[in-house]
């Protein structure tokens, strides 16, 4: 009697678990992690490698236990990664607010009150972002050095958002259509005005779908490389460019650079890692229903 | 309050060839409710946002009031609309919801916190006051909707099928609390449902649209007893009227083998009319089984309700004749019976290509 | 009787005809005036801005290419036609490039887009852990890319110390120069690793949104795991696949950061895509009329191969607007 009693609430009690989590063995999910830690190696072992003294960074075998020490990131503060740090931020933050300030509204326009024309507008955006940079870099090299902007943050700010005003305007436009129609409609008989149902009513939903646009601007923004190298010099400098005049410097000292790509590379993947939610909802394009 | 006119009033949809609803004439009275019934693809829920402002008055008229609104937009029209998925705003509580027009409107917040407050009470909410829609039951938020609506004391209340999305029993249980609070309230109420029991039972008058057309606009007792044409007198009891086109014979019609008497009147008007053959329309608690006279059918279900039963049989030359009976007498299938008219029941007759009354 | 009914009605949807002509007249007229304007207003200032950074320049680059012009030497800009378009065509560097540029974006967005779509698989059923994996994977697309390629370049692909060296010498295989040996390759293997999770998530989006009662319906039907796959799921999959497969193509044409830092285009041009290549010329040559030339090459190539991917795009995202 007892037994079967236990039986039954064995058989009952692994049901429950798994609304929760799954913790059944599976040999999928084992292949999975597999996979992920495979993939997480290269950013593991260059933070591991930022821990290093240079003795221990480059040898044959590697060494995966070895006393951790800070020097490396002190020398590379020390060698002066403050401004780049600086410049990488202002660019980031500007562009990406100023993307989302002429953004949003295009966004809107694109979506909740379509003209004929909506998808001639929307098809020029994104032609726009098919363009190879490389054509335009030339004559945005002479201009900018003519208007004596050259190693001016400005520059880069500008371009920025030109780079990233296209995805951002697909991606909030698919925000924007998710939204019922229906509720414009009560917000208008309940007596608000377009600007009033934009605040109180479409804005609010749409913000998850801002953060996640706004996140996936200021991770193509920081980590961009190609304007920057060839656009500024040494006051307006990001920090991927920073990273590269580093190497120049310190060539084969392993440990050093690692430390120096792990300071460059952490914001983003931090900010990655706490948004992530909102970044594959961003990267899903709203193409999920 | 106020009254309703749809005067001649179309709408086509932007980039529809069809007249989504055609020249529309309607006269609502201060505090009526008026139900606007029909099929899907049959106007009624555009009829309704015509009058709401979504839709735009491309022909004629509508005037609420006396006051043409063609041109006005939404928010300047005092009417409130429940809608059929109920477009609460997601991000606000239930208070906030329901006070959202108020605060538009500059309202105090105490004054607002007191409307919100009674309507909470007389729907039943007031528990719920700080909780966002996501966490409330389809019944609840289908209140929440009617609370929103009933806050503002409008001229007008449209509500766009608003039980569609209840279960059966919160249906019939709404309904009556939806009737029972118009009249309290006394707000002249347009309601579109494709039910038309809720027609029935909810509307002073019933307006019964069909792709884009008037058809009745009358009592609901008026489109029972008299529908004005085939497709009323089809859409309106449930189950269906029995509609058979037949032909016409000296005394009456033949249906299946036997002949139905009618009327001298009705058969005066049927060859005023010049035809030789006519639908008659004959509600199934008009039919009864006989022993003796009466026509030959072939009984091929019966559906036992409990308080009475539906025989739906079959005439000679395929005619499909439904009967109401006592279940407990009921016969069984395949028996064959014989149906006969109520001596005091009423036959209807329709132009067989119109379906326009004959009589 | 019936001669009058049916001209009746003959006349009467006439009536209707023309009664619904002037109402669309009407719509058509009002919606385009000044609501339309108004409704574009928002537009515009991104509108404008665009036109203004990216068209203009473009406008300049073509105008480069027709001169010949060197920045190091002031002064001797002239015109001259089309002979940068000639010394381009006749450029068998160029050419070469540009097969490495196509090679590299193909082969990058198959096979990252192949490895994707096994990995969201993976994903997709519930396991101890998914959301720590999930983030785990996600990490390669974060990372800043000449981080990155330093990485590879350094610790893991070294000739005497790199990693994979290391587990080579474990199976007792020899040493290999990875990156002097199959520099495009490696190249390669360093975007097919950071764009992979950029694939999944598409994907994985794309799976978790598929109605699972098509897949219960199948099974009853009898359909086998594999059968449903390939019937039901991958066809659903389709748009996703597609939309990865354009957008990474668009990211990768101006792929420069993993190059420049790997490589630096060599041995020679072996490893050089077109934007590597045009950056040496205008930047490390000064040659700015035959970088112009060039850049105005790959813009036409780009716009044939746009073209079509926003064609795609369009008919898979409107029609899913359309069926919603």
């Amino acid at each position: 009697m007892t037994t079967t009693a236990e039986k039954s609430t064995e058989a009952t009690a692994p049901a429950v678990a798994s609304k929760k989590k799954s913790r059944k063995f599976s040999p999928w999910g084992l292949v999975a992690w597999l996979v992920g830690l495979g993939f997480f190696f290269p950013v593991f072992w260059m933070v591991l490698t930022a821990f290093k003294s240079e003795g221990d960074a480059a040898t044959n075998p590697p060494k995966l236990f070895f006393t951790p020490t800070l020097d490396q990131f002190k020398a590379v503060f020390e060698q002066g990664i403050g401004p780049a740090m600086l410049n990488s931020i202002f660019a980031t933050g500007i562009s990406t607010i100023l993307v989302l300030l002429l953004g949003v509204p295009a966004a809107f326009a694109l979506s909740l009150r379509p003209v004929r024309k909506t998808q001639d507008g929307l098809f020029f955006f994104m032609s726009t972002k098919m363009l190879p940079i490389v054509a335009a870099i030339l004559p945005l090299y002479v201009i900018v050095s003519n208007i004596g902007m050259l190693d001016n943050i400005w520059s880069l700010v500008i371009l920025y958002t030109s780079m990233n005003l296209p995805i951002a305007v697909w991606m909030m436009r698919s925000f924007f259509l998710e939204v019922p129609g229906e509720l414009l409609e009560a917000a208008s008989l309940d007596g608000a005005s377009l600007m009033r149902s934009v605040r109180e009513v479409i804005l609010p939903l749409v913000s998850p779908g801002i953060a996640a646009t706004a996140l996936i601007c200021v991770i193509f923004a920081w980590n961009e490389f190609f304007f920057a190298v060839n656009l500024t010099a040494v006051n307006a400098q990001t920090m991927p460019v920073y990273l590269v005049g580093f190497i120049a410097g310190e060539g084969q000292y392993w440990a050093v650079l690692s430390a120096a790509a792990t300071i460059t590379a952490l914001p983003v993947i931090l900010c990655g890692w706490f948004a992530q939610n909102k970044l594959v909802r961003g990267l899903s394009f709203g193409a999920i229903k | 309050m106020a009254s309703i006119q749809y005067k001649k009033a179309s709408c086509i949809y932007p980039g529809s060839d069809k007249l989504a609803v055609d020249s529309l004439s309607l006269d609502i009275q201060d505090g009526e409710f008026v139900v606007l019934v029909g099929p899907s693809g049959s106007g009624k829920s555009t009829a309704l946002r015509m009058l709401a402002g979504l839709e735009d008055i491309d022909e004629g008229h509508i005037e609420i009031g006396g006051k043409d609104m063609v041109g006005v937009p939404s928010k300047d029209r005092d009417i409130a609309m429940v809608f059929q998925n109920y477009a609460l705003y997601p991000n606000k509580t239930v208070a906030e919801n329901m006070g959202f027009a108020l605060k538009l409107r500059g309202v105090s917040a105490e004054e607002r916190r007191k409307k919100v407050e009674d309507a909470a009470k007389i729907l039943d909410l007031t528990e719920f006051l700080d909780r966002k829609p996501a966490k409330l039951s389809g019944g609840q938020r289908q209140r929440v909707a009617m609370g929103r609506a009933i806050v503002r004391e409008p001229q007008v209340f449209c509500m766009d099928e608003p039980l569609s999305n209840l279960d059966a029993k919160l249906r019939v249980q709404t309904r009556t609390q939806i009737a029972a609070l118009q009249r309290r309230l006394g707000t002249t109420t347009v309601y579109v449902t494709h039910d038309q029991v809720e027609a029935m039972t909810m509307g002073d008058r019933v307006a019964v649209l069909r792709f884009g057309k008037l058809q009745q606009f009358a009592s609901p007792n008026d489109l029972y007893d008299k529908p004005a044409n085939a497709f009323v007198a089809g859409f309106i009891g449930s189950p269906a009227m029995n509609l058979v086109t037949v032909p016409v014979t000296e005394n009456g019609v033949k249906i299946g083998d036997g002949t139905m008497e009618l009327e001298r009147a009705d058969l005066t008007k049927i060859s005023d009319a010049g035809l030789n053959e006519v639908t008659i329309g004959i509600r199934p608690e008009v039919l009864e089984i006989s022993d003796s006279v009466g026509v030959d059918v072939v009984v091929d279900l019966v559906e036992d309700l409990g308080s009475e039963a539906f025989v739906y049989t079959h005439a000679g030359s395929g005619v499909e004749l439904v009967a109401r009976c006592n279940p407990r007498t009921a016969p069984n299938l395949a028996d064959s019976v014989k149906l006969r008219r109520h001596p005091d029941g009423t036959v209807h007759l329709f132009h067989p290509k119109t379906g326009e009354r004959l009589n | 009787m019936t001669v009058t009914a049916d001209t009746d009605a003959a006349a009467s949807e006439e009536a209707v005809a023309e009664r619904v002509r002037k109402i669309r007249e009407a719509q058509d007229v009002g919606v385009s005036r000044a609501e339309g304007w108004r409704r574009r207003l928002p537009l515009l200032p991104a509108l404008i801005f665009m036109i203004v950074v990216t068209q203009i320049p473009f406008l300049f680059t073509l105008y480069y290419s027709t001169l010949s012009w060197n920045l190091v030497r002031p002064g001797s800009r002239k015109f001259v036609g089309l002979n940068n378009y000639i010394a381009v065509a006749k450029d068998s560097q160029f050419w070469r490039v540009g097969l490495n540029t196509v090679v590299l974006i193909v082969v990058v967005v198959l096979v990252s887009a192949f490895l994707g779509l096994l990995i969201a698989l993976l994903l997709d059923r519930a396991f101890l852990g998914r959301g720590v994996v999930r983030t785990l994977l996600i990490t390669p697309f974060l990372i800043t890319p000449v981080a990155a390629a330093l990485v590879w370049k350094t610790t893991l692909l070294d000739a005497s110390n790199g990693i994979f060296n290391w587990v080579l010498s474990l199976v007792g295989a020899g040493p290999v120069d990875w990156i002097g040996k199959f520099p495009l390759t490696m190249v390669m293997v360093v975007l097919i690793w950071q764009w992979t999770p950029f694939m999944m998530l598409l994907i994985l989006a794309g799976l978790q949104s598929m109605p699972r009662d098509i897949l219960e319906a199948g099974r009853v039907d009898g359909a086998g795991a594999f059968q449903l796959f390939r019937e039901l799921t991958l066809a659903h999959l389709r748009r996703f696949i597609e939309l990865g497969v354009v957008l990474g193509a668009i990211y990768l044409v101006n792929t420069f950061d993993a190059i420049y830092m790997m490589t630096q285009g060599g041995p020679g041009i072996a490893s050089a895509n077109l934007p590597f290549y045009i950056y040496q010329r205008a930047f490390l040559g000064f040659d700015m009329g035959q970088a112009a030339a060039m850049g105005v090459v790959v813009v036409i190539f780009t716009m044939i191969i746009a073209s079509f991917a926003l064609r795609l795009i369009f008919k898979s995202f409107t029609g899913k607007e359309e069926a919603a």
